[in-house]
């Protein structure tokens, strides 16, 4: 017991020793530096034009110009103490940027994780009990040529019919700008209305993979010799589905709900920018283009340790609805 | 009244490749209060019957006939319908398997849920009376909490007993409760079943490969042999005399009712597809006419609660003699009754030993029933007809000898191929080309080798076991009804002479010819018999059940036959 606790913290630390190195080694493979951006015309901001005298001076200021492993040293040593450096192109501690932003992503990334799993989890339902019927087929067709778009597209495409056209939903923001509200409720309204389409795009682009494996765990799982038991003790169609049914199909996608979210961590950066929603991936893309070293390596670590709670959550709630795993 | 009635239930699974009859046209009643057993090898749509009760039956399954319970139909009611008749009324105890249960589910609860459902009862008296139900199937409570998988397979079979009792059901269909189960854990609950039958006045429906476990508790039986009731009738009578040629074979496999008896399995196979219209059995049946591949039995009453499905009314007698009589004259003049007013039988397919001390007559009841002596008087009818007259032994599917003594019966100066071709040369059966192959084909019978080195060589070169294979051969050229082996291992070494038998014994089996083996050895005997007859001095004193026989032997000659047989086999 004590030692496979031991091994598992060795497995976790060893897992975020390589994350590390590589959130620090990878921004500094790119091209350029902080201080010799050119490309800085995507992000509107002002461009500072630098001398090379003061390039040097930057440098040196943030210690970019010792040699990588003793860059390194320094900057696991002041992880270890909890800094995260500090922005060089917001001036500010890469802690404070990081919790500027963070929330909107776990807002859009929750939301749409709770969107998908729940309609995922229903419409597959539906199609598995009209198996053999034209509903689920159409339904099923309908789904898989629906997953072929790619997200981006998407929300593009969300974005020009639901913003531009019908000026239903706004075009950029997570609020509507210098607002003044007259109470909690309000201001919620405003958030929900902002990550509408956001959330939706996400959402979708997951539903088809919950859709699928709800259906085929499903129909797989009502050949099962158990659900023809709970028939023969007469409890009726719909217990039969639900607590015997149901309850087991659900098992994988539990599973696949803990991936989803690391998938859609990733896929979040795309549809912010879309949307132009400020949330983490927006404030990434915008770190990546300023070669802001500290900021990327902060918000990796972020992605990464969320992802990592995550998968450790599932096994967790995995163990608690499946007697079979081993405690 | 009876409880349950079924009128030709027809359960077709429709596949992509082909359908499946499983269940073809069954008709039962089973009587409030019965235990009626059906037993059948795998596959012959026992579990269909019973998930066809429930109507469980998946949706690619076309089902016709009729299912009155209490003389209500259920068979046509709908899903929601049949759920009222679930669990209150009808029951089932499925074969245990690991999914038979709900993996993520406690047993307790499931044990419960129907009881919520269909009873009006309160969630405390429900759990209490679950733990009264664990106790009453012998179960500790405290497992009540416990999933599936942490049970053993007895106890997962205890806790599908417990789920079936829960709502106090009228009809309780088991499906082989106990083939997975070890020998100790098989008779606790049997006994319980038997007990609580006892108590609760249980109507049963008892479905199991295993006919002594059903033979143990039912009072009736039905076979079923490919989707179809082959024989039926109360269980004493089906095991002491079964009637149809499946049941036979069926009975005749099982350990545990020829405790001495080589197993030796049912050869041939269930005929596939589902434009066959004769009896399913006709391909492995030894008695076939020309009817039984063209148009199926029906099932008909044969007297005694019995009915049985064959053309030929159960298996059919092969040869019968009746009162025979010999004497040899010995030089002084005076009479010795070698064979004294001896009646028997010998039916299709079955093995009969006649067993007896050195000069009990046996050999020469032998060459009487083979027509090679005529009795003084009495008479053998073979295949209904007279021996004597028809002469059997010299046409195909008669009747043929292989003697004692491998050195008298195949000449020394006889080539093999001479010694197996003989009788056919003599009978003038078939062209000289047609001879050899014949030749050939019994010598592979008798494994042998066929080739025309070992045809060259003389009997006088081969080797005791050899030979009396090759006596085999002779005999199995004339592709014989029946066999009348008389001591043909007496001759032979012990390793040798249990191969003979092996070798005879398979090839009984397989190509289903009865045969009459004749022996003082009572240990090879057992081995082989179907049936014995013990004789002494010319008479035969008892007859029967080759296990009965030696288990309670009834004759004082009998016991101390078997008697001086354990004293030489057991040391102890
Ligand atoms: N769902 C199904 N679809 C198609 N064929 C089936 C199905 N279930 C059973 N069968 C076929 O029906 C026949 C009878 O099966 P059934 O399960 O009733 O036999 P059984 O007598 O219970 O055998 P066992 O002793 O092995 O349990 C078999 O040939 C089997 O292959
Ligand atoms: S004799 Fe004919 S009908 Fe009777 S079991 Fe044999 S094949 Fe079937
Ligand atoms: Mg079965």
């Amino acid at each position: 017991m004590v030692k496979d606790r031991n091994s598992f913290i060795f497995r976790l630390l060893s897992t975020l020793f390589v994350i590390l190195a590589i959130n620090f080694f990878l921004p500094r493979m790119m091209p350029g530096d902080p201080f010799s951006t050119t490309s800085a015309d995507e992000v509107g901001e002002d461009i500072i034009v630098m001398t090379e005298e003061q390039r040097l001076y930057y440098l040196n200021y943030y210690g970019l110009d010792r040699p990588l492993h003793e860059q390194f040293l320094v900057y696991m040593k002041n992880l270890m103490k909890g800094d995260l450096g500090r922005s060089i192109y917001y001036k500010m501690p890469v802690r404070d940027v990081i919790m500027l932003h963070l929330p909107w992503t776990m807002l859009v990334v929750f939301g749409a994780t709770v969107i998908s799993t729940v309609s995922g989890v229903v419409l597959g339902t539906l199609s598995a009990k009209n198996r053999k019927k034209g509903s689920d087929k159409i339904m099923m067709t309908g789904m898989i040529a629906f997953a072929e778009i790619p997200s981006f597209l998407l929300g593009l495409i969300l974005l020009l019919i639901f913003s531009v056209y019908l000026r239903l939903f706004p075009l950029a923001g997570a609020v509507t700008p210098f607002a003044d509200y007259n109470g909690p409720a309000e201001q919620a309204w405003d958030i929900l209305y902002h990550a509408f389409l956001p959330v939706v795009t996400l959402s979708l682009s997951q539903l088809t993979g919950v859709y699928l494996l709800t259906r085929n765990t499903l129909i797989t799982v009502t050949t099962k010799d158990y659900i023809r038991t709970a028939r023969a003790k007469g409890l009726g169609e719909k217990t039969v589905w639900v607590r015997h049914a149901l309850r087991n199909a659900l098992l994988p996608v539990v599973t696949r709900t803990g991936f989803m979210i690391g998938i859609m961590m990733g896929g979040v950066v795309l549809v912010e920018s879309v949307f132009s929603y400020p949330g983490l991936g927006m404030t990434l893309r915008s770190a990546v283009v300023g070669r802001d070293y500290p900021l990327i390596q902060g918000i990796l670590l972020i992605i990464a340790v969320s992802i990592l709670i995550c998968n450790l959550l599932v096994d967790k709630i995995y163990g608690k609805l499946d007697p079979r795993v081993g405690i | 009244m009876s409880l349950l009635k079924i009128n030709d239930l027809k359960c077709h699974y429709l596949t992509d490749i082909d359908t499946v009859k499983a269940v073809d046209g069954i008709s039962f009643e089973i009587e409030d209060g019965e235990i009626l057993g059906i037993v059948g090898e795998s596959g012959s749509g026992k579990t269909t019957v019973a998930l066809g009760i429930m109507g469980l039956l998946p949706e690619n399954t076309a089902i016709s006939g009729e299912i009155l319970y209490r003389d209500e139909l259920i068979s046509s009611l709908p899903e929601a319908g049949m759920d009222r008749f679930r669990w209150k009324d009808i029951t089932i105890v499925f074969q245990n398997g690991l999914e038979v249960m709900n993996p993520v589910m406690k047993v307790g609860v499931q044990v419960t849920e129907p009881m919520i459902k269909h009873l009006d009862i309160s969630p405390e008296k429900v759990r209490s009376k679950c733990a009264d139900l664990f106790r009453t199937v012998g179960l500790d409570p405290k497992w009540m909490d416990s999933y599936p998988h942490q049970l053993s397979g007895g106890m997962r079979q205890r806790v599908l007993l417990a789920m079936a009792l829960s709502c106090d059901p009228k009809l309780l269909i088991l499906d082989e409760v106990t083939s997975a189960l070890d020998a100790f854990t098989r008779k606790e609950i049997r006994d319980l079943l038997v007990d609580l039958q006892k108590k609760n006045g249980y109507t049963m429906l008892m479905i199991s490969h295993d006919i002594t476990f059903v033979s143990s508790v039912a009072s009736r039986i039905t076979v079923m042999y490919s989707g179809k009731v082959v024989e039926t009738g109360p269980v004493r009578e089906i095991l002491v005399s079964p009637r149809h040629p499946y049941t036979r074979g069926l009975v005749h496999s099982t350990p545990d009712i020829f405790v001495y008896k080589d197993l030796w399995g049912i050869p041939g196979d269930v005929p596939a597809g589902d434009e066959f219209k004769g009896c399913p059995f006709s391909p492995r049946c030894t008695q076939k006419i020309d009817i039984c591949s063209k148009a199926s039995p029906v099932l008909m009453p044969v007297g005694g609660r019995r009915e049985i499905a064959c053309h030929r009314g159960g298996i059919a007698n092969l040869l019968e003699a009746k009162n025979l009589n010999f004497s040899y004259r010995l030089p002084d003049g005076e009479y010795i009754q070698a064979v004294d007013n001896v009646s028997l039988e010998v039916t299709e397919g079955e093995v009969l030993a006649i067993v007896g001390q050195t000069g009990s007559g046996k050999s020469t009841l032998a060459h009487i029933l083979a027509n090679v002596i005529r009795p003084e008087s009495g008479e053998v009818l073979f295949m209904d007809g007279n021996v004597s007259r028809g002469n059997y032994g010299n046409r195909f599917n008669g009747i043929q000898i292989v003697f004692q003594d491998p050195f008298s019966s195949t000449s020394n100066r006889f080539t093999v191929l001479d010694a197996v071709k003989e009788p056919l040369y003599i009978n003038k059966i078939g062209s000289n080309g047609d001879r050899l192959q014949m030749v050939k084909n019994a010598l592979e019978l008798v494994h042998l080798p066929s080739t025309d080195n070992f045809l060259r060589k003389y009997c006088g070169e081969l080797s005791g076991g050899q030979r009396q294979r090759v006596a085999l051969a002779r005999a199995m050229v004339m592709q014989p009804k029946l066999l009348i082996a008389d001591e043909i291992t007496s001759a032979l070494d012990v390793s040798t002479s249990a191969n003979v038998l092996r070798l005879l014994k398979g090839l009984q089996n397989r190509r289903g010819f009865a045969m009459i083996y004749i022996s003082h050895d009572l240990s090879l005997t057992l081995k082989i018999a179907d049936r014995i007859a013990v004789m002494n001095s010319g008479k035969i004193v008892e007859m029967g059940n080759s296990h009965d026989v030696m288990l309670s032997p009834s004759d004082e000659y009998t016991k101390r036959l078997v008697d001086s047989r354990i004293g030489l086999c057991c040391h102890n």
